[in-house]
């Protein structure tokens, strides 16, 4: 297949997953059963730091139905301490940690035990018999409390609450500064918050004589199956994924330590043991995105040039060390968003505080990144008189720099960031508004436009720039695999390299294999879930890093076009024609029209996938000589140009990420003077994704992640007391937005085709998270205006824009 | 997310239903709408032995016109209120609050009379009402009683129905003519809690004068109260821009609201002006017969 030959491809053809999902018969890790499957509730720390004096069992242990109590002493004696992973790599001294709070909590929630019982509700009644004695401990909940020289500590092992100190630098900063005409600078903040998926964790863990089974909602099955075959020591490890309700960066790091504890409770029960975590659990203890706050200079010339930024980042990264770099070192996927600024200063700390650990969150770090350059380019044009939009077309990658090598290493093979702009200016009419906003009248209106770049294809190896002494490489570049097979009944299944979290990826596989196959999209269906020990699985098996676009559908195109050799080789014998003589078309193989005539013109001129599966799997006699049986292929994907760069060099650079989508998005809000709440009156996205495969997929894709953003800009999040209680335990409080505060999302494509990817496809996922914080915080300011207010930090909730307006005046 | 064991019957009647809450006392809880119950019991903030499920005593079902007042059962929707033409067209006000309360699946659900009874501070019934001539009748060991709202709301959560009773109906006086009224809430998103509400209910004179005012104010004290010194500054008064800019400041004062994630103390004051001159302006157009739809801000 050439990119010109596609049908399927590039198509919004009709969704494969949706039908069992708007009839309710999707499968899900909750949607299982087996037989004396027991069902677990995790005990919780009610402190946000404590001592456990002790902890056991209690008279849980005898209550009805119970079956199984796991204590800390029990997962001390029972289980080894997780590895510390590539984001614990900063830490001065190593810290065990286990599946369970031991010795102490240090977060509202942690998991403290564990009971399994013959029912959920004889499991949650035993929970409050389980005796934890605790010793409360002050609880430290901001990063300058923590930070403080007398502050109690987290960790006694560190010393410090501050974990972690580091930084990167590229170009000549000091340089830049010293020639810069004046130096712009800004304090910035994001604030805590989280994608809720609508499935919560859930774990089935079966111990079979033959081997272990977990059944999980993970995202990155990599690390709970090291988890498990690590903590337990054991090999016999089968992880499974069923359907699963939403990942964005929640179900890959914590959910471990409930893989472990049910799969120790199940193999200290001789059960099955279900456990399923409830909403409130997830919202206290499942992971938050890092509360983050820069310090940032922009050295600047008069003319709007940006020559140099210095960055200080605190990362506040709550009651854990094991994902204490991870809001950092996800920044250098873009770390120069779509500017050619070439000098650049990113200190970073990672300070503990009494808090939920923090988690990948749809496009971790990187909407703090991009928040902080589209804050600067304000500020810029505000302190030299100029336009925002001028500032930013003054700092732009030009279309004559692609493919563009950012100064930290990234490869950007192709954008238009100028012509992204120019459609969403157009688009959302940003002329006449302006006109209009010069013109006078009492509505706080305001624009704010804003430009942003999508990273897609993690090479984990990145991690090495800021850990050049990490002993143990990461996995490095991408590697992953899909398996492709034309049944016995010429129907076509699939098998991908990594779980689905909802994102539709067996639509958008099965689009490719219908093109290289020449058979419709409704004749070919993915084999199921997620397995272990059938999918081809590799470093890049991830529901997460946006690795699907360029690793999965690499791996899926490749194991497709060898079927589709083994189907012409087969069929070019069948027929007796040569093989470039013969066209897949609708599952049949024929000869083209155009070819020359057959040379035994009595033969068949065509055949079936069913017939060929018939041959190929059950009839040796009519194979060629040294043909393979079966019509059955396993390609390993890896990025063709993955190589220059996939290893830092000896200044820290290297490509974090290997596609680079982008896109511009505007913004128009309207300010209610007398509550302070916002209303986004419209909201444009220009977006370029590369080749579409399915373009109804990306658009679902950007109004989640967008809708995403919008909400988190305007008041989504968690908040704490000053005694580390979560005060957001329910959707209700935590303030997601509803349908009805949502805006219309208006979305123009404007694809730049990759040119180093298998057809063209840029990632196309949490994209739309990254800017749109931005987008609002630029068009409310923007609002403000006649207040002089400037907006430095999120959430803009209607109390934070009315104190804006307030504290102005 | 399981609430602890528990028992549940089904009284026919409201004698039934009293001679049950008689017999299980405490550790009893009536279930009408469930939907302030049925969450707390799931957070185990409430563990009651026994419910007590009303929903099939026909005679606490619906609304309806008794004289001048308009008879709510204890088991009216909110649903009922907000579909209710008569409603809609004597008690804009009440059609107001039941239009913003949570969301449809609640609202189909919930009750009015619930709401009352539980007295959530941020509720809106209870701020609604108390704008407007509202009884609450209860029943219990000894007969019925009917109390004035003001005087059944008693505290943050805490109201003068007895363990013993519960509520058979509300019933809200329907104003005269030339007379309109509105709710205003401040809510962080639809269907949450009031950040701060107000409900006013205005009659005009001949002159087109204020002759009377009621206001309510709703999350903003621990107990939803009337703003009397803003209703004194504009009884008998032409409503100007300048009388309701001093209403809503006197309101501030009036105000008394604890800080929580939903607002600060000076937040909530300052909305609670807002909202209070926002319902002036709502309800005064009402009064005039212009049509004003519910307010969503």
């Amino acid at each position: 297949m050439t990119r010109s030959d596609s049908r399927y491809v590039g198509a919004s053809v009709r969704s494969k997953e949706a039908p069992r999902h708007v009839t309710g018969r999707g499968r899900f890790v909750d949607d299982l059963v087996l037989p004396r499957m027991l069902h677990a509730f995790v005990l919780r720390s009610p402190y946000a730091h404590a001592r456990i004096v002790s902890a056991n069992a209690g008279r849980a242990a005898h209550a009805t139905g119970v079956y199984g109590v796991i204590t800390p002493d029990d997962v001390v004696r029972l289980t080894t301490p997780f590895k510390p992973g590539r984001y614990a790599a900063g830490l001065r001294v190593p810290v065990p940690e286990y599946a369970t709070a031991v010795g102490k909590v240090r977060y509202v929630g942690e998991p403290v035990a564990m009971v399994a019982a013959s029912s959920r509700p004889e499991a949650e009644d035993a929970l409050e018999l389980i005796d934890v004695e605790y010793e409360p401990l002050p609880a430290i909940v901001t990063t300058e409390a923590a930070a403080a020289p007398d502050a109690t500590l987290i960790y006694d092992e560190l010393g410090t609450n501050v974990a972690w100190q580091g930084h990167v630098s590229f170009g000549d900063v000091d340089a830049a500064f010293a020639r810069a005409d004046r130096v712009v600078s800004a304090n910035l903040g994001i604030h805590r918050y989280s994608s809720t998926p609508l499935e919560p964790f859930a774990c089935l863990v079966d111990p079979t004589p033959e081997r272990l089974t977990l059944y999980c909602n993970c995202q990155n099955p990599e690390v709970v199956y090291e988890a498990i075959t690590e903590a337990l020591g054991i090999d016999g490890v089968r992880v499974a994924v069923p359907d699963v309700g939403g990942g964005f960066g929640q179900k890959i790091h914590l959910i471990r330590k409930y893989a472990v504890l049910t799969a120790l409770m199940a193999v200290q029960t001789g059960r099955p043991v279900k456990w399923i975590e409830d909403r409130s659990e997830h919202m206290m203890a499942a992971g938050h995105s890092c509360d983050q706050e820069f310090d940032v200079e922009a050295a600047v010339r008069n003319d709007g040039e940006v020559l140099g930024l210095r960055i200080a980042d605190t990362d506040d990264v709550g009651g854990s060390v094991s994902t204490l770099t991870i809001h950092f070192t996800n920044k250098l996927n873009n770390l120069f968003n779509t500017y050619r600024v070439q000098n650049l200063r990113l200190e970073g700390r990672s300070v503990l505080t009494n808090k939920c650990p923090v988690v990948p969150n749809r496009g971790i770090g990187k909407p703090g990144m991009c928040f902080i350059w589209e804050r600067m380019m304000d500020a810029v044009a505000q302190e030299l008189g100029l336009d925002p939009i001028a500032v930013r077309r003054r700092n732009l990658v030009t279309q004559d720099q692609f493919p563009y090598t950012t100064p930290n290493g990234n490869i950007i093979g192709s954008g238009d960031y100028q012509g992204l702009l120019d459609r969403a200016l157009k688009n959302i009419g940003y002329e006449d508004i302006r006109a209009q906003q010069k013109t006078g009248n009492d509505r706080l209106i305001g624009i704010g436009v804003v430009i942003g770049l999508e990273p897609g294809g993690r090479n984990a190896a990145r991690d090495m720039a800021i850990f050049p002494k990490s002993k143990q490489m990461p996995g490095a570049g991408g590697v992953e695999g899909a398996t492709v097979k034309i049944e016995k009944n010429g129907s076509v299944v699939f098998t991908l390299g990594a779980p689905s979290c909802g994102q539709s990826h067996e639509t958008t596989a099965a689009q490719i294999v219908a093109d290289v196959l020449g058979i419709p999209p409704d004749r070919i269906s993915a084999s199921g879930g997620w397995d272990s020990s059938l999918s081809p699985w590799g470093v890049s098996c991830a529901n997460s890093g946006n690795n699907f676009h360029l690793y999965d559908i690499g791996a899926v195109h490749g194991a497709a076009m060898r079927v589709r050799e083994k189907v012409l080789t087969l069929a070019a014998h069948l027929l007796k024609v040569d093989r470039s003589a013969l066209d897949l078309r609708d599952g049949i193989v024929g000869r083209v029209p155009s070819a020359a005539p057959n040379s035994s013109a009595d033969g068949p001129a065509t055949i079936t996938f069913a017939e060929l599966g018939k041959i190929a799997y059950a009839n040796q006699a009519l194979l060629p000589e040294g043909f393979e049986g079966g019509l059955e292929a396993t390609y390993y994907h890896s990025h063709p140009h993955a190589d220059p760069g996939m290893l830092p060099d000896e200044t820290g650079r290297v490509r974090a990420q290997y596609t680079f989508g982008s896109a511009a998005h505007a913004a128009l809000v309207e300010v209610d003077p007398g509550t302070g709440r916002v209303k986004v009156l419209r909201y444009v996205i220009v977006s370029d994704n590369g080749t579409m495969i399915n373009p109804s997929v990306v658009d679902g894709q950007i109004y989640g992640s967008a809708a995403h953003g919008i909400s988190v800009a305007l008041g989504e999040g968690f908040v704490y007391g000053d005694d580390g209680q979560l005060l957001t335990l329910t959707l209700l409080d935590y303030g997601k937005s509803t349908t009805l505060e949502t805006p219309r999302i208006e979305i123009e494509h404007h694809p730049v085709p990759d040119p180093y990817t298998t057809l063209g496809q840029k990632a196309a996922g949490e994209g739309a998270a990254i800017p749109s914080p931005a987008a609002i915080a630029s068009a409310v300011e923007n609002a403000l205006s006649p207040f002089g207010a400037r907006v430095r930090r999120l959430p803009l909730t209607p109390e934070r824009v009315w104190n804006l307006m307030h504290v102005s005046r | 997310m399981f609430p602890a064991d528990f028992d549940y019957v089904v009284p026919r009647s409201v004698d039934e239903a009293v001679a049950m809450l008689v017999h299980y006392g405490d550790d009893a809880k009536v279930l009408a709408g469930g939907q302030s119950l049925i969450p707390m019991m799931k957070l185990r903030i409430a563990s009651p032995r026994v419910l007590i499920d009303v929903n099939g005593i026909a005679e606490l079902a619906g609304l309806r016109r008794d004289g001048d007042r308009l008879v709510l059962g204890a088991l009216c929707r909110h649903a009922d209120v907000a579909a209710s033409p008569l409603v809609r067209e004597h008690l804009p006000l009440m059609h107001d609050a039941a239009q913003l309360t949570a969301d449809v699946q609640v609202r189909n659900r919930g009750t009015v009379a619930g709401s009352l009874a539980h007295a959530d501070p941020a509720g809106d019934w209870p701020a609604a009402l108390l704008a407007l001539d509202t009884h609450v009748t209860v029943a219990g060991p000894d007969g019925t009683r009917t109390v004035p709202l003001a005087a059944f709301l008693v505290d943050a959560y805490t109201t003068q129905l007895g363990a013993n009773e519960l509520i058979t109906q509300v019933a809200v006086g329907i104003p005269p003519g030339r007379t309109g009224g509105a709710y205003a809430k401040f809510e962080r998103r639809a269907g949450d809690f009031a950040v701060a509400s107000a409900g006013v209910q205005v009659t005009l004179d001949e002159a087109g004068r204020c002759a009377a005012v009621a206001i309510s104010c709703g999350a903003v004290a621990p107990s939803p109260f009337r703003a009397r010194a803003a209703e004194a500054m504009l009884a008998g008064q032409a409503l100007s821009e300048d009388l309701l800019a001093q209403a809503e400041h006197a309101v501030r004062d009036e105000a008394s609201p604890f800080a929580d994630t939903r607002g600060s103390v000076e937040y909530k004051r300052h909305l609670a002006g807002v909202l209070v001159r926002r319902a002036c302006v709502a309800a005064l157009a009402r009064a005039r017969g212009e049509r004003v739809d519910t307010l969503h801000l």
